[in-house]
């Protein structure tokens, strides 16, 4: 359950709110977002990394196949990829290994501020 | 446990962030060129999915309109000058930022800073040629004598600088992602440098070159292979002109000394063969609708994001339209409701070399006659990427600067050559174009004119009220005979440019009788012009072909000028090859190839049409040929050059016997058909050998011209083997990487009709639909309409923008 919220609000801040950040701010964001939410480590790494992967992985071919520019295979000419198929896919893994860690960084951070049982007893002993 | 992942977690989140934003090698920074968000997907783009109805524009006086027609040429109507240059600063930035940005880095010779040590021999000689040296004393000059156009290009630096500014990471041009920098603010001095590198560009010298034939040759044969005057001279202002003015008088020194020695130095990169341009204007009483018709076709390195960008610029009081350069004010080559103008390159050896003694090692000062006078030092300070700062110390003389000593290409400790260089004065060339857009007869084309020094031009004019003029302006130091056209010593004060040529006396003509004005790089004058003319570059065919198709034509319409702007006749082949074939006799005859080659050299019209493949044929023969004649040029071991095409051809025809063409290192004696017979062999092999490994040797296929991106590496961004005719030499001189930058015909009737079209785009982002968009039209010979707008007509809008100024 956690795993969807993750996923569904780490698109939306990917979508919505990176043109007006830069790409560390919105790793910082989904840091914050997993903190907040609470989420296990493995639904924080896949929602974020999903999230930002895919969410770049859609804007980058949104983009291309809106305009029909030919700039994707210019580029991998001019970076020698051979096809423009392989920088889609470097901007999707790159999306996804930010979201995936800094989403991480965050439920890992929560965890590790998780108040401690420091009485196992129950109850006093005076 | 707890702690120890999260650390590694977090660290190694960290690590990776901070690795995608640094460059790796020579990669740029990862993620800022890959975010879809900021990276380089947002350049795919184009400006007519980004428009913006509104802008805020602060220093603005009243609002000002622009609207973009279907080709994205922006018409802009404004309310007076000052806001109309911000918003041309503005929305030039807007399509145009990274290359104004790169050519000014170039003029300044500031490139190792964004490209790294493999251009800090080309920022040095930039640097030693003093272009940052001439820009400076030319704003100075508008400091203390023209505070009014200073205001106007204050302004549209402004424009410039507040694009930049709002610049978001998103809207960042390609290339400085890619290269991994950022803009810098725009000055007037930037503008004023552009200039200097339009000079630089067109302007070249070969006193290296004639010092060292003049001691290899001996004067007289020197004159007989480089002669003053062509034969068939067909020059700028038509011959048999009348001066009417008294000449300032010049005397020759009794006795020259020349610097004796050979020298080997690296000469200055020289313009391009292929450089130079066409215009004209034909009379109403050649025209079919009796309204004069003007045309304009510069020739120049073909590159992206184009030289040129088209505006229209409206005030109330007037409205100009047709090719600006980005980075400078005003319509560079173009018209109004009234005149039309345009330009060509009026090349006259305006670089002079003074071979510079210094009294001691220090270098503190130099020999002039009988004293020693100061020089002084300035120290360039280039910045390359990766490397530490290189410090360049330049010696300046009253000369100019020293651009050859002991630390830059030079071998020998003693070798020291000043440049003197008419860019290098403080001029006004802005306010000849802020004034002749406004102009409205031919009396304001002069008054315009009297502003420009470098790099001379020559300015073709057409009135609506019926006047057609040519005018070569530029400041022509008055040479005697022979000055400058070999190094010169510098002590000797004998040697030094006296005066100025009166701009009022610079050739120049109205209304000839008949019936139109041309240009096409040629000698500007004939013999009867009072004042010393040289140039080693002056054309010998477009210009003849140009004036003998003007003269024999009449009811001419823009169609005709169009044709003619496009038109692919050889004169040179027309030439060369009658004479080429007899003296090849019957050499070869039994050779099947050879017969098949000859038949189609035989059977051509002298057309360089794209799917002819004659002209290729013609081209190789007579590039062997001519390499063969001038072989031993290439064995001095010293920087000569070459006779012209038009020289050889005229030696082949006159005195194939003749003693040029004899090789002194045989015993036999050479002819020139021995060489012509030669050079046709190597092309029978070359031509074989192009057959087996490209095949089709149509002329389009061999000259494959492309229209290259400004940084040659960014090839995916250039445009390859475009189809086109045409050649050097030829009036639609479209080589391999030279032609015309921009055509423009415009007939200046009650309602003024123009075209044009250039080999390029609006638009300087590669990933936008208007990257390239006119170079089919472009190659086809097509046009694009460029009447003049008025704001309310809307016919084929793609979209329109209000500038308003912050209350």
């Amino acid at each position: 359950m956690k795993f969807i919220s993750i996923l569904v609000l780490s698109t939306l801040i990917v979508v919505f709110v990176s043109p007006f950040l830069t790409y560390w701010m919105i790793m910082v964001l989904l840091g914050i977002l997993s903190f907040v939410l609470k989420p296990g480590k493995w639904a924080a790494f896949w929602g974020g990394g999903l999230g930002m992967g895919l969410s770049w992985l859609g804007q980058s071919y949104y983009l291309s196949a809106s305009t029909g520019s030919a700039l994707p295979a210019q580029m991998a000419d001019l970076m020698q990829l051979g096809s423009s198929i392989y920088l889609f896919i470097i901007t999707g893994v790159l999306g996804f290994l930010l979201g995936a860690l800094a989403s991480l960084s965050g439920a890992l951070l929560r965890n590790l501020l998780k108040r401690k049982p420091n009485n196992i007893y129950k109850g006093t002993i005076y | 446990m707890k702690y120890l992942g999260f650390l590694l977690v977090i660290a190694l989140t960290v690590l990776l962030g901070y690795a995608v934003s640094i460059p790796l090698g020579p990669l740029p920074p990862t993620v800022p060129l890959l975010d879809p968000n900021q990276g380089f997907w947002q350049n795919m783009l184009s400006e007519d999915e980004l428009a913006e109805e509104e802008i805020n524009l602060s220093n603005l006086s009243e609002p000002v309109q622009v609207l973009y027609d279907e080709n994205l040429i922006p018409h802009i109507f404004a309310s007076n000058e000052e806001d109309l240059y911000r918003v041309q600063g503005y929305v030039t930035a807007k399509h145009r930022l990274w290359q104004m940005e790169f050519q000014t880095r170039a003029a300044a010779g500031r490139l190792a800073e964004i490209v790294g040590p493999v251009a800090l021999e080309l920022d040095r000689m930039t640097r030693r040629k003093g272009l940052a040296f001439g820009a400076e004393l030319g704003l100075k000059y508008l400091q203390e004598k023209d505070p009014e156009l200073l205001r106007l290009v204050e302004a549209y630096a402004d424009g410039v600088n507040q694009y930049i500014e709002e610049l978001s990471d998103a809207r960042l041009p390609l290339e400085y992602k890619i290269l991994d920098y950022r803009p810098e603010p725009w000055s007037p001095y930037k503008s004023l440098l552009l200039l200097k590198y339009m000079s630089d560009m067109l302007v070249g010298d070969r006193d290296l070159e004639y010092s060292n034939l003049r001691k290899i040759l001996g004067e007289e044969l020197l004159d007989k292979l480089y002669p003053q005057y062509p034969q068939d001279l067909d020059p700028v202002i038509e011959a048999g002109h009348s001066w009417d003015f008294t000449p300032v008088s010049i005397s020759r020194p009794d006795s020259i000394s020349y610097p004796s020695d050979a020298i080997v130095i690296d000469p200055l990169p020289q313009p391009e063969e292929g450089v130079g341009s066409n215009n004209w204007a034909v009379a109403g009483s050649k025209t079919k609708n009796g309204n004069p018709i003007l045309a304009n076709d510069p020739h120049l390195s073909l590159n992206l994001p184009s030289l040129w960008y088209s505006m229209q610029l409206t005030t109330p009081q007037h409205s100009v339209k047709g090719a600006t350069l980005p980075g400078a004010l005003g319509v560079i080559s173009g018209f109004n409701e009234h005149i039309a103008w345009g330009v060509t390159n009026a090349t006259k050896d305006a670089r002079d070399w003074y071979k510079i003694t210094f009294q001691d090692e220090n270098r503190k000062a130099y020999k002039y006659g009988e004293e020693w006078r100061p020089t002084q030092f300035r120290v360039e300070e280039i910045h390359v990427k990766g490397e530490p700062v290189f410090l360049d110390t330049v010696v300046y003389t009253h000369y100019g600067p020293i651009v050859y000593d002991r630390t830059f290409r030079s071998n020998r400790q003693d070798v020291n050559f000043a440049l003197k260089w008419t860019a290098h004065e403080g001029s006004n060339e802005q306010k000849t174009f802020v004034l002749m857009n406004k102009a409205k007869n031919h009396g304001d084309y002069n008054a315009a004119l009297d502003n420009f020094t470098a790099p001379a031009q020559n300015f073709v004019f057409a009135s609506k009220s019926g006047d057609i003029a040519m005018r070569i302006q530029g400041k022509f130091p008055l040479k005697w005979e022979d000055q400058g056209k070999f190094f010169m010593d510098g002590a000797d004060p004998k040697m030094e440019w006296q005066t100025y040529i009166p701009n009022e006396q610079n050739p120049s003509t109205l209304n000839p009788q008949r019936a139109f004005v041309s240009s096409a790089n040629q000698h500007p004058v004939d013999q009867s012009y009072p004042y010393y003319v040289f140039d080693n570059s002056y054309e010998h065919y477009r210009n003849r072909r140009l004036n003998n198709r003007l003269r024999e034509m009449s009811d001419i319409t823009v169609e005709h000028m169009m044709a003619l702007q496009f038109d692919d006749y050889y004169l040179h082949a027309a030439e060369a090859l009658p004479v080429m074939l007899d003296l090849l006799g019957d050499h070869q005859s039994s050779n099947d190839k050879a017969k098949k080659y000859l038949k189609e050299l035989k059977d051509w019209d002298f057309y360089a049409d794209p799917g002819q493949k004659a002209p290729t044929l013609f081209y190789v023969w007579w590039n062997k040929t001519f390499n063969q004649i001038w072989q031993s040029w290439h064995e001095f071991g010293v920087p000569v050059v070459t006779p012209s095409n038009y020289t050889t051809v005229q030696l082949l025809k006159n005195e194939p016997e003749g003693p040029v063409f004899d090789s002194e290192k045989t015993a036999a004696l050479e002819t020139a058909s021995d060489h012509v017979r030669k050079g046709f062999d190597e092309m029978l092999e070359a031509m074989i050998n192009w057959e087996n490994e490209e095949g089709d040797y149509a002329w389009a296929n061999y000259k494959r011209t492309s229209i290259q991106h400004l940084v040659p590496q960014f090839r995916p961004f250039s445009v390859q083997n475009v189809f086109t005719g045409g050649g050097s030499g030829i009036l639609n001189a479209t080589s391999g990487r030279h032609g015309a930058s921009w055509r423009m015909v415009v007939e200046l009737g009650d309602e003024i009709k123009a075209f044009g079209i250039y080999p390029g785009g609006q638009s300087g982002n590669p990933g936008s639909k208007f990257y390239k968009n006119f170079i089919t039209k472009w190659a086809n010979g097509e046009y694009l309409n460029f009447d003049l707008r008025t704001p309310g007509d809307n016919g084929s809008v793609l979209f329109q923008t209000t500038f308003k100024s912050n209350p």
